[in-house]
């Protein structure tokens, strides 16, 4: 081999190694010395509100140099998937963003890499104690009381909106409080080109929540306790996958078109008066439905999901009212973080009562801090509704399986939608998707196991 | 090395002054410079490509998920288990077929119109310059854009059902994601074919069409028999890397059915997304990829050598 061969062959290796170990030696823009060091935290953007997303940037920023002497890096992620593929890279590499903020569902697969900080007693102390925090919001912070990784720091319950002027015309003086007369209320006021229901089938995140909430209060649910067994082929999860395609092909309550609707679709169903009833709201709908372009401003009011499931009078015993899961966001500091310290500080300014009011204020997130969410439910009372529908709520299990579980139920609602599309579905083809759905869940749950 | 570099057809009869140029190129390589040059490139190939691929196949092998990301290296061997598992349970012959229809059928579908938008302004018109440059933009616009404007284009009360008179049809689900795939990706990729064809058309002497018109020869004729064989090999060119971009196009289908996706569309790209990045299961992903790479390499070298891409120039 000539020396020419050699050295065209060998560059090209050294370049590569050379750039790998590059890459693999990145920090994640902290320096040492107390100063000048720089905390990141990797948090949503906010497309909708870039005004108060700038605003809220600015702030914190200030506060935590006030606080810390440090200075805030906030580096921001467009969707789910730009997280995911961060979080996977970051833990790969061990470098990145020293503080993450995780969806409630999203924290147990997060905490399934084990590439998150377990919070001790004193890091609890450190970001603020639990004690200010409302004690149903830490109920996806980890999958018990004494191992958590997640810091609430956003509440976004899920609850119905409903049209007050329809229900005072159809007759009807207080929300539902059961499904049957949720779905009574919504065959009454379906005429006249208003449907009774707005639902988005075709919506990637909500509809396994209907799913979850009807298996949940048939006394089901979609894992076992000890999470080692997945149950989405058990009697309770087909039957509560029926009911929420009944609501369409038998009750007839919503609008045929929605088998392809989003829940923008469906909001946007319900706040342009075409829809009674959107059943899965959270509190940040209150900026669409009071919009300028609003057709309902002034004609809503919220109130927390039923707690009693289709077919049913009462809860049966032992089962769960699910009115909704635990919804919103929590912190969750990064186990190669060489600024735990900061990270802590950062939780603590992010939970206190001055910058939850202004989250809520900015962005609409109800306030995960006790005092604060008094202050927001004082000067809005329209949103206690949530409040309740959060002492209500029930939390999703606590497994890195989650995300088959999750995507599962999805799948098996996207391969139902042609069906649905023409009225109708086929029961067997339904329980033949759970049961694969089920299958690549237990795998999951197997692989977690071991 | 100096007579490995040399090709056959330089010399040859089909290259008109070849055995200059191939005792020119000789003497340029004698000189040592081709391959030094060639360095940067290889470094970025072994880089961007090499790497990253051993690395899949050696995952590949591994069962690697999110319980075991953070320690890759011990993630546990699992031989061929991924690659039975992609056979089985997901659904990766359903996939390659998905794909490999869509992007045979856009091929075949923006093929001719992408052929005759060429022939269309390649006289001299007033105009002409507009026309080119408005025929360009389906093409320039990003994959992302074009999804994002068409999913509410094809929404049930969208433009799309209001202009056919179709009411509440739904184009997004079920089997019309498919063919709502198919269009759009046509709308998006004829232009490729067009500027493929108008390269080669333009590299047609003006004498032949000329010869042509004083043999009184059809318009029809003159494409059967002038245009087509002298842009043969531009045109083939062209259809096979049309077909293997709308092959590899994960963007459109991502964004304008999102995931999970119907089956109708699933992919293989989209597949291997959902089981990488959304089931966490990056040895199955990586095992899905090698395959797909593997069955599709079968086709594609069929493909090559029946077409004679790959020939040297001159070399029939």
């Amino acid at each position: 081999m000539g020396r020419l061969r050699k050295v065209t062959l060998i560059l090209p290796l050294v370049a590569a190694s050379v750039a790998l170990a590059a890459c693999g030696s990145s920090t994640s823009g902290s320096t040492s010395g107390s100063s000048g060091k720089t905390l990141t935290v990797y948090v949503g953007a906010q497309p909708n509100y870039p005004q108060q997303f700038a605003q809220w940037s600015k702030d914190i920023t200030a506060k935590f140099k006030a606080a810390t002497g440090a200075n805030l890096q906030i580096e921001t992620y467009s969707s789910a998937s730009d997280e995911t593929t961060k979080i996977q890279t970051s833990i790969v590499s061990g470098s990145g963003p020293d503080v993450y903020v995780l969806g409630t569902t999203f924290t147990p697969v997060a905490y399934g890499t084990k590439g998150f900080l377990t919070l001790s007693a004193a890091d609890w102390t450190a970001a603020g104690g639990k004690s200010r925090l409302l004690p149903q919001t830490l109920g996806m912070s980890g999958p018990n009381s004494s191992t958590q990784i997640g810091i609430p720091v956003a509440m976004r319950p899920f609850g119905m909106i409903y049209n007050t002027a329809l229900f005072k015309a159809a007759g009807i003086a207080n929300p539902p409080t059961t499904w049957d007369e949720l779905i009574a209320d919504a065959q009454k006021l379906t005429k006249n080109g208003v449907y009774g229901m707005a639902v988005g089938y075709a919506d990637t995140y909500d509809p396994w929540k209907f799913i979850w909430a009807f298996t949940h209060q048939a006394g089901g649910s979609l894992v076992s306790k000890d999470l080692k067994t997945a149950q989405l082929n058990s009697p309770q999860v087909v039957n509560a996958t029926t009911q929420y395609f009944d609501l369409l092909t038998k009750d007839k309550v919503v609008d045929p078109a929605s088998a392809g609707w989003k829940d923008a679709d469906a909001m946007a169903a319900f706040a342009s008066g075409k829809a009674a009833i959107f059943p899965m709201a959270t509190g940040t709908a209150i900026n669409t439905l009071d919009g300028a372009s609003s057709a309902v401003k002034g004609q809503y009011a919220f109130a927390p999901l039923p707690g009693v499931g289709p077919g049913m009078q009462s809860l049966p015993a032992g089962a769960d009212p699910a009115q909704t899961i635990v919804s919103g966001d929590n912190l969750a500091i990064a186990s190669y973080t060489k600024n735990k310290d900061l990270a802590l500080a950062y939780a603590k300014l992010s939970t206190d009562t001055a910058m939850q009011v202004e989250q809520f204020n900015l962005f609409g997130n109800l306030p995960t801090n006790q005092q604060a969410l008094d202050q927001v439910l004082k000067d809005n009372p329209k949103l206690a509704p949530f409040a309740d529908a959060e002492k209500g709520s029930t939390p999703t299990a606590f497994t890195g399986a989650f995300a088959d579980i999750e995507n599962g139920l999805a799948n098996v609602v996207v391969q139902s939608l042609p069906g649905l599309a023409k009225g109708t579905y086929d029961v067997s083809a339904v329980k033949s998707l759970l049961d694969a759905a089920n299958s690549k869940a237990q795998q999951s749950l197997n692989r977690a196991g071991q | 090395m100096i007579q490995d570099t040399s090709t056959p057809g330089a010399a040859s009869p089909a290259a008109p002054g070849g055995a200059r140029r191939g005792r020119r190129r000789k003497e340029y390589v004698a000189g040592g410079r081709p391959l030094w040059l060639l360095s940067p490139t290889l470094a970025l190939l072994v880089l961007v490509i090499g790497v990253p691929f051993l690395i899949g196949t050696y995952i590949s092998f591994f069962e690697l998920d999110q319980y075991n990301l953070r320690n890759w290296v011990t993630a546990p061997f699992v031989g061929l288990k991924n690659y039975a598992d992609s056979l089985n349970a997901a659904l990766l012959l359903h996939s390659i077929w998905v794909s490999l229809a869509f992007a045979v059928l856009t091929t075949a579908f923006s093929a001719p119109i992408g052929f005759l938008a060429a022939l269309a302004v390649n006289t001299r018109f007033r105009g002409r310059g507009l026309v080119r440059s408005l025929f360009l933009v389906p093409y320039v616009l990003p994959s992302f854009v074009t999804a994002t404007v068409w999913r509410f284009i094809l929404r049930p009360d969208g433009v799309f059902n209001k202009v056919l008179g179709l009411h509440n049809m739904q184009w997004l689900i079920g089997t019309n994601s498919f063919w709502a795939l198919v269009l759009v990706d046509i709308w998006a990729a004829w232009p490729f074919v067009y500027m493929m064809t108008l390269a080669g058309l333009q590299a047609i002497p003006d004498e032949l069409y000329e010869a042509a018109d004083v043999d009184g020869v059809t318009w029809v004729k003159k494409i059967v028999y002038m245009v087509v064989p002298q842009i043969r090999h531009q045109l083939l060119l062209g259809l096979l890397l049309s077909t293997l971009n709308h092959f590899n196009n994960f963007t459109l289908p991502f964004v304008l059915f999102g995931t999970p996706a119907p089956n109708d569309v699933l992919t293989l790209q989209v597949n291997i997304y959902q089981t990488s990045f959304q089931y966490f299961r990056f040895g199955l992903g990586s095992a899905m990829s090698v395959a797909s790479l593997i069955l599709t390499l079968i086709p594609a070298f069929i493909y090559l050598k029946a077409s004679r891409l790959t020939a040297a120039p001159g070399e029939e």
